[in-house]
């Protein structure tokens, strides 16, 4: 009597052996590895190979698997909108597995947490920060009562819910990726980095979910996204649920004069670095543009001082003084509400909180102040709350209902998730979002291009 | 490490050329020694001021900046900054914007000036803090702000080397693939280089190719993707291979999806070795148990692992000891610890053809926590005849059986 088919979890792939030569073309991603005399495939093909298996009724010993059905109960009473109900059956009929996407602030932690209860598996989470790992972590404690594990930003704590953060998932799956049977992976629109994806490539979670309020990428890769979650299987949008379950909002789009001394010095240095690109034969409007203006920049005297140029421009564009002086006017206006300011870049963030005696929250903020921050924002201690661009996606601050965006990538999906900062329904609650954008600057082309995205269309 | 920005590289007709420095270049050298001084004089000194007095010599002397912000990432690699939380600041600021808050929330002030005295009259109050000292005091604890602890300082000959060991790394970051081929030397380091290879979690397929012997080195994603998912651990890995005598490396360097280069070296570049770990001496591993065996027996001596052992077909499998019997009887061990389990099943199916390899085999008591391995182990007749499992070093009272067993 032959042995009987083995699989086994290594180093974030699957080991097969005694695989019916009949069955090994049909077993998806199944290679031969010479260097170990087995057969392998990737971890995250573990639903597919076992479902084979049983298709075929070939008997398999499965010591891959390390987990089995773990009870999870809601500790509070829950009901969810007839939405969130609509994405939970949309999860379920497709197979456990997806992507989900909602507006910021339409609660899809909330969607997670039904579905944990729902799948009964060991649950790894997958957040992009440090901050959104331990608010996870806070929302999971709250909701099931008990020990829920971190694995990253220092911490290496796992338990039957943990939450991790991409960067330490892409480093650890290979030795816990065969502990959890249901894998989260929250802002997924970061999934299909590089590196990022080996998070979900290196475990053998068969159910999978991903919550995103933007899935489409610049770079297409949304696909590879779709083939390691699953397919958007629901889909609402911003005005759908806006004045429902969302707050009501506008934006307010102020048009920035330079000072003349800046505009003097703006126009200089936009000259010296365009004359760089113009003499270097630098076209920055292909993929490659930036790095070549980099790499070329850094080979001579001429290519720093325009390296030089370009980031005096963008910084003056960034932060001249009138836009500091909008954000005066803005505070005043706003004197009791409770305000974000959010900046491109660190400088220009410590820049306001430092003349303006404000709460900066960069990536440069440790842990213990960054949840002070948060904490004293939502709790009222602090009304104003300045911040690059950690803010930007996921972090829940229920009570802002200002924004002010000083500079930005100009990317629609910094925007949008800065929007969904301040959406997050509150009784008689009406959101506002002030962009201050430099007059006659690159700012105010890439301001015109967002506005395009259907967020901005009912305004 | 060098970020991307900072490597310097040729390609030419699908090749990529590091561009090393030359070592006993005077002037660079003397460079090099003035970037080291400043770094060396650089305890209790802010961030932001030993990286003013760094870039005044890189601004100030002749020569490619490139190489030398490359060197002053090197001595930042070296540097560690004091980054403990400042509670006074912290305490500072919670009382700063618990009052700015308020006054905000509170008052209209339409003058900014107003507001800016009303806070440095209230702060002046609670913690006699000047007027013009408040925004300098703010945020200074940023790490702009945060001053040098230590400096692992180094020569500048050594910086140099290191240097161009650190262009080769910052190309191997981007390979999903590294081929070496060695000379079959009986020396310790090519142990060490083995011993590497396995704590960076990498695997091998060993050939002999001639007189040399060819590894290929890469992860267990590699069968699938052209991934750069262990780039950081053969970079890592590259400071072995300057350790051996003689090599050749070839590796294929992709650089964001775009064209691949084929990148190849070998010793004749002249990087001398960057790590200490290599130096001539006895592990203490293999220290211990040396006199483990020598508190039991004097047949035997031990000593590391150092040459190839023949397995089946083209390959073969690089012992981590060599035992040796007065009678002159050889035999030797390998190890198997939990991080690098993959290649234990295959060795066992591989014995069990080929039982005349005279190979002792030693097995973590963790991987038997793996089921696959536990089963693989307990039916093994290979490992039952020539196997032991140890808990943190292999005793003597599990292989002085085995050993006895073979004279």
């Amino acid at each position: 009597m032959s042995s009987p088919l083995k699989i086994n979890f290594d180093k974030g792939t699957l080991i097969l052996q005694n695989v019916p030569e009949a069955l090994e073309s049909q077993l998806p991603d199944l290679r031969w590895d010479e260097r170990t005399l087995t057969f392998r495939a990737p971890a995250y093909r573990y639903r597919k190979i076992v479902s084979q298996l049983r298709a075929h009724a070939i008997p398999y010993q499965d010591t891959a698997r390390q987990f089995t059905i773990e009870p999870f109960t809601h500790q509070k009473a829950i009901s969810p909108y007839p939405y969130q109900t609509e994405a939970i059956d949309a999860w379920h009929a497709n197979g456990k597995r997806g992507v989900v996407s909602l507006p910021t602030g339409a609660g899809k932690t909330f969607i997670a947490i039904l579905l944990i209860a729902d799948t009964q598996r060991p649950t790894l989470v997958h957040v992009p920060t440090i901050d959104l790992m331990h608010q996870w972590h806070t929302v999971l404690t709250e909701h099931f009562g008990q020990e829920i594990g971190l694995y990253g930003g220092g911490q290496h704590e796992l338990r039957d819910i943990t939450v991790t953060t991409y960067q330490s998932a892409v480093m650890h799956a290979p030795h816990y990726g065969n502990r959890f049977g249901f894998a989260i992976f929250d802002e997924c629109h970061h999934l299909p980095g590089e590196q990022y994806q080996y998070a979900a490539i290196s475990s053998i979670a068969p159910f999978r979910l991903g919550l995103t309020a933007t899935p489409e990428r610049v770079d297409g890769k949304e696909s590879r996204l779709y083939a390691l979650v699953g397919e958007c299987c629901y889909e609402a949008r911003v005005q759908e649920l806006s004045g429902k379950t969302l707050s009501e909002y506008r934006v307010v789009t102020i048009a920035v004069e330079m000072e003349d001394t800046e505009r003097v010095q703006y126009e200089a240095a936009r000259q010296t670095y365009l004359g760089f690109l113009k003499q270097s034969r630098i076209n920055m409007g292909t993929p490659r543009g930036w790095h070549t203006f980099l790499w070329k920049a850094s080979q001579t005297d001429e290519g720093r001082a325009a390296f030089k140029a370009y980031l005096t421009q963008k910084q003056l564009s960034f932060a001249s003084t009138t836009k500091q002086e909008w954000v005066w006017k803005l505070i005043q206006r706003h004197s009791g509400d409770r305000i974000l300011i959010f900046t491109q870049d660190n400088d220009t963030a410590y820049q306001l909180g430092t003349r303006f005696f404000l709460p900066v929250l960069t990536h440069q903020t440790k842990l213990k102040e960054r949840n002070a921050f948060l904490d004293g924002f939502r709790d009222g201690t602090y009304s104003i709350l300045v911040t690059s661009k950690v803010l930007n996606e996921g972090v829940d601050v229920p009570e802002a209902n200002v924004a002010i965006i000083v500079s930005g990538s100009g990317s629609v999906r910094e925007h949008v998730q800065r929007l969904g900062r301040i959406l997050r329904k509150r009784e008689g609650k009406q959101a506002v979002l002030y962009e201050l954008v430099s007059k006659q600057t690159s700012e105010h082309f890439v301001n015109r291009r967002r506005r395009q995205h259907h967020a901005y269309q009912t305004l | 490490m060098l970020t991307k920005d900072l490597l310097q590289y040729k390609i030419q007709k699908g090749q990529i050329y590091p561009q090393f420095v030359n070592p006993a270049d005077n002037q660079l050298l003397a460079i090099a020694e003035q970037l080291i001084t400043v770094f060396e004089a650089s305890p209790d000194t802010p961030r932001a001021t030993l990286l003013e007095s760094s870039k005044q010599i890189i601004d100030s002397t002749p020569g490619a900046p490139i190489v030398k912000r490359g060197l002053e990432k090197l001595l930042l690699d070296r540097t560690e900054f004091d980054t403990a939380p400042n509670e006074e600041l912290i305490a500072f600021r919670h009382k700063l914007f618990t009052e700015t808050s308020r006054l905000l929330s509170e008052k209209q002030f339409q003058d900014y000036a107003d507001y800016q005295r009303e806070v440095s009259r209230i702060m002046a109050d609670e913690s006699s803090t000047e007027e013009t000292e408040l925004s300098a005091k703010l945020y200074a604890d940023l790490p702009s702000c945060q001053p040098v602890l230590t400096f692992n300082t180094l020569s500048a000959e050594r910086l140099l080397h290191r240097y161009n060991a650190a262009q080769v790394q910052g190309l191997l970051l981007h390979c999903n693939t590294l081929m070496l081929k060695l000379a079959d030397s009986m020396t310790a380091e090519l142990r060490q280089l083995f011993k590497y290879l396995r704590f960076n979690q990498l695997l091998s397929t060993i050939r002999k190719e001639g007189e040399l012997y060819e590894i290929t080195v890469d992860g267990p994603l590699n069968l699938f993707y052209k991934t750069k998912r262990y780039g950081m651990n053969l970079a890592n890995f590259f400071v072995a291979v300057l350790h051996q005598p003689k090599w050749e490396l070839a590796a294929e360097i992709q650089f964001r999806n775009k064209q691949r280069y084929l990148l190849s070296l070998d010793e004749s570049c002249g990087i001398k070795p960057v790590s200490q770990q290599f130096l001539a001496y006895i592990p203490e591993d293999i220290q211990l148990f040396q006199t483990m065996l020598q508190n039991k027996t004097n047949d035997w001596q031990i000593r590391p692992g150092s040459q190839f052992l023949p397995l089946t077909g083209d390959f073969y499998c690089f012992p981590d000891y060599q035992l040796v019997h007065k009678s002159g009887v050889e035999t030797a061990i390998e190890l198997f610890h939990p991080w690098h389990q993959g290649h234990l099943i295959a060795r066992l199916n591989t014995l069990a053809e080929h039982p005349d390899v005279s190979l002792i085999l030693g097995v973590s008591k963790e991987l038997e926590k793996n089921p696959l391995i536990a089963e693989a182990l307990e039916t093994s007749t290979y490992f039952a005849q020539f196997g032991f499992t140890f808990r943190d070093v292999p005793t003597m009272r599990s292989l002085l059986p085995i050993l006895n067993s073979l004279v």
